[in-house]
């Protein structure tokens, strides 16, 4: 009896991280600043093609990358198949506005949805061809080839 | 006639900062973002992974993202941008507070729409008692350093750095091999 209660006093001390719930999904890697605050125009604007330049300019810069799932949901991306590098790091870097299949495991914390992706499992490339509907957001994210 | 005035009027007026439960004693200055708050709390600076997931073996390592413990509700915010204009997100500046008491000054979004909660623009950061504010201005000061080549060309970051560079090369502006001129010319 002594034993039980020790082991269980001794698990219950321990600091418990949440497993995470086991998740599969599909969506876009997308720059979380610019989808949240609104700086560049509405969300529709700020994914695809439209706005691949600048997801590119975010992940570079540090700027922390979501999943956007299909249903609309937002994943802030912690790491990618163990690369920790979540600011500024080069696996989330190359998947700048790509669609992708995602297995992994999500974590709610205080409103927002955290992921972590154990594997890519399909990278669909990008396929959200947002410019013919915004043309390129931000305007100048294409510079005049004529100089 | 004051009837379809007043409501033309008020459609007029520039949109005041809306206040926030952290807003009083800010000095943040508004980037006129829709769902902005101004707001000034004291937090923990946390590593993100380890906070979140118990991954901590890394902790506060360079190239994580760092969070913001709020002292006041023990809430987990998080530092998406400094207060640089130009693509650059917070970690770099937050860095050197990790596991310490500091006290920030920014913007919080709070945009239910999109689903953006404790979402936060540092603008100012500083340890827990003390005078100086720090300006979370030094995302491209450490780019330069990492970047002495790329940072010696004319023109910003983005344009310059090497990463960005590649990729552009690679895929095109659009992300979908179109050319430079292509690119330019379907999206005027």
């Amino acid at each position: 009896m002594r034993f039980w209660l020790t082991a269980a006093l001794c698990v219950a001390g321990v600091p418990a991280f949440a497993q995470g719930e086991e998740v599969t999904l599909r969506g876009e890697l997308i720059d979380t600043w610019c989808y949240f605050s609104g700086v560049m125009g509405g969300p529709d604007a700020v994914q695809g093609t439209a706005h691949h330049t600048c997801a590119i300019w975010c992940s570079a810069g540090g700027i922390p990358v979501g999943l956007l799932a299909e249903d609309g949901t937002v994943y802030m991306i912690l790491s990618i198949n163990g690369d920790d590098q979540n600011a500024g790091g080069q696996s989330q870097l190359d998947l700048a506005a790509h669609e992708v299949t995602a297995a992994g495991r999500v974590f709610a914390r205080d409103g927002l949805n955290y992921l972590v992706i154990d594997e890519i499992v399909e990278d669909h490339g990008i396929t959200n061809i947002t410019h013919s509907d915004f043309g390129v957001v931000p305007g100048f994210a294409i510079p005049n080839p004529e100089g | 006639m004051w009837k379809y005035l007043i409501p033309l009027a008020l459609l007029a007026s520039p949109a005041s900062a809306q206040e926030g439960p952290f807003s009083e004693g800010s000095e943040a200055r508004s980037w006129n973002l829709a769902w902005e708050e101004p707001a000034r709390f004291e937090a923990t600076v946390v590593d993100m992974l380890c906070e979140v997931v118990g991954d901590c073996a890394n902790e506060c390592g360079a190239g994580r993202q760092l969070g913001l413990l709020r002292a006041a509700d023990g809430v987990l915010t998080y530092p998406n941008k400094n207060n640089q204009g130009i693509f650059t997100g917070a970690a770099v500046d937050v860095a050197p507070f990790c596991g310490m008491e500091v006290e920030v000054d920014g913007l919080m979004i709070e945009d239910e729409f999109v689903g953006a909660t404790n979402v936060y623009l540092v603008q100012m950061i500083r340890e827990v008692g003390a005078e100086e504010w720090v300006a979370a201005n030094g995302w491209t000061d450490a780019w330069a350093e990492e970047f002495p080549e790329a940072a010696a060309q004319d023109g910003r970051w983005y344009r310059n750095d090497p990463r960005v560079l590649g990729l552009i090369e690679s895929r095109g502006y659009l992300g979908t091999g179109e050319t430079w001129q292509e690119a330019w010319e379907i999206t005027r």
